[in-house]
Formats: structure tokens, C-alpha cells, sequence
């Protein structure tokens, strides 16, 4: 076995990056969970709104702010678009990486606060959970795709924390950004089979 | 006596098959609404297909990704140097 410069032996033998860290199976294996559950969510809605006497929406329930949800839904891909960026920068450029993150939590808690708006202005129109099957429905899929963000907010909180203390590492970060994308891609979804 | 227990197993199975017609344990199946049963038929392939495609793309990305770790070169690491060895001790 070849001696390094000081003539002391090499050991250990080459150590390579892993094809799958744990962190990321892990939560590969989370998100896959997720997937159908969302998809069991979604399927439950597309036969109980062709069930719908009278067409969807039903009459007489208040309607769904489209454009307005439109506008948040922009800003969430763009707190994706933006965590992707983060991500690419990692390696060379930790303050893009930290600007960019920064931006991209924040527009996921804009997300979140227009959400939480928009809630209250349903509510007062009279569009609760046990006003009828769009309510029930809405309150449902939306509302835990909300919990979601928060835990992902939350998630990107915690990895902005760590990277301001110069403690991230890519396989702390690539979960976080798994979590995210979930998150990020399934709302089109729910945004174009409930408002659309 | 074991070809008998055999015969019994697989009779009560053909059965369970031919009984469970009478459950309609599916209530878009007999639905009036075309769109309703259409949907039914739309959700079932669109939840089968959703868990294939994850495996297969989980699958590709796997193989992807050894690939690229297969290309780049091994290199042999001093233990001396291990445990200051950044990028190589947490994969930063």
C-alpha cells in the first residue's frame, strides 16, 4: 500500500459519497407517503364533485377566489424556483445560498398569510366545513396541504438557521428542498381540480 | 387428506370471487351519472398509476446517480486526516 507524504500508511480505504444518504431516503420515503395520500384526497373530490346534483360549484356557495389564489400560486413556484437556485449556489456561494433561501422562505410565508386570509373571508361569507360538500371538501384538501406548508416553512426555518451558522451540509439540505418541492408541486394540483 | 384441504381452499376462494359481485362494494359502479362512473374509472387508473411511477422514477434516479458517483475517481483518504476532513466526513 502506498505512504502518504509522511510516510505514513494509507489505511483507511477510499471513502466515497454515498448514492443515498439517509436523510434523503428517509424523507423520500415520507414524501412518497404523502404522494398518495394527497392523491387519495384528490381522487375522493373528483368523484364526489361528478356526484354533485346540480352542477360544481354547488349553487347557492360562495365562489372561490381564483385570481387571487392565482397570485399565491405564483408565489409559492417561486419560493421553489428560488430554493432550487439556493441549492445550485451551495457549494460555491453561501451568501446567494443565504439570500436566496431567505427570499424563498418568505414567500412561502406569504403563501401561508394569504392563505390564512382568505380563509377568514370564506368563513364570513358562510363557507365552513359543515356548510355543504364544497366547504367540507375545501376546508379538507386545502387545509392539509396547509398544515404542510407550515411544517415545510418550519423545515426551511430551521435549515436557514443552520446555514447562518455555517453547520448545513447538502445532505441536511437536500430533505428540506425534498420536502419543499413536494409541497410546491402538489398545490398546482389542488389549485387547479378545487378553484379551477 | 392434503389434496382434499386444497380443493376446499380453492373452492372457497372461486367462491369468495363469485360473491363478492353481490357486495357492489363500489357505489360509482352503479351510479346514473356517466361523469360519476367516468370519474371512478379515471381516480382507480390515476392511483395506479401514480405508485408506479414513483418506483420507476425512484429506480431511474438511483441508477442516475451511482453512475455519476462510478465516474468520478476514488480517492484514498489518510486515516490521520479523517477527522479534519470537511468535505469527506459529513459529504459537504
Amino acid at each position: 500500500m502506498p505512504d502518504d507524504a509522511l510516510g505514513r500508511p494509507y489505511s483507511v480505504p477510499a471513502r466515497r459519497e454515498p448514492v443515498l444518504p439517509n436523510g434523503v431516503l428517509g424523507m423520500l420515503l415520507f414524501v412518497a407517503t404523502e404522494v398518495m395520500f394527497f392523491s387519495g384526497l384528490i381522487s375522493a373530490f373528483v368523484i364526489g364533485k361528478s356526484n354533485a346534483l346540480g352542477g360544481w360549484p354547488p349553487p347557492g356557495q360562495p365562489r372561490l377566489p381564483i385570481e387571487e389564489t392565482a397570485l399565491n400560486t405564483a408565489a409559492l413556484l417561486a419560493s421553489g424556483v428560488l430554493l432550487y437556485l439556493a441549492n445550485r449556489a451551495f457549494r460555491a456561494q453561501k451568501a446567494v445560498t443565504k439570500r436566496l433561501l431567505a427570499i424563498a422562505i418568505a414567500l412561502g410565508g406569504f403563501f401561508v398569510v394569504f392563505q390564512g386570509a382568505e380563509w377568514v373571508a370564506l368563513l364570513r361569507e358562510g363557507l365552513t366545513v359543515t356548510s355543504g360538500q364544497l366547504g367540507g371538501f375545501f376546508y379538507l384538501l386545502v387545509g392539509t396541504h396547509a398544515i404542510h406548508v407550515v411544517a415545510g416553512f418550519i423545515i426551511l426555518l430551521y435549515t436557514y438557521r443552520k446555514l447562518a451558522h455555517g453547520d448545513l451540509d447538502r445532505f441536511t439540505f437536500w430533505p428540506a428542498q425534498i420536502f419543499w418541492y413536494f409541497v410546491v408541486g402538489v398545490w398546482p394540483v389542488l389549485y387547479w381540480q378545487v378553484y379551477l | 387428506m392434503m389434496g382434499v384441504i386444497r380443493v376446499c381452499v380453492i373452492a372457497a376462494g372461486v367462491g369468495a370471487a363469485w360473491a363478492s359481485n353481490l357486495a357492489y362494494a363500489c357505489p360509482s359502479c352503479t351510479s346514473p351519472l356517466e361523469e360519476n362512473r367516468q370519474a371512478f374509472v379515471d381516480t382507480t387508473i390515476f392511483l395506479t398509476v401514480v405508485p408506479l411511477l414513483m418506483i420507476g422514477s425512484f429506480i431511474w434516479w438511483i441508477r442516475r446517480r451511482s453512475r455519476e458517483i462510478d465516474a468520478v475517481p476514488e480517492i484514498a483518504v489518510p486515516e490521520t486526516l479523517l477527522n479534519d476532513a470537511g468535505r469527506f466526513s459529513k459529504g459537504r
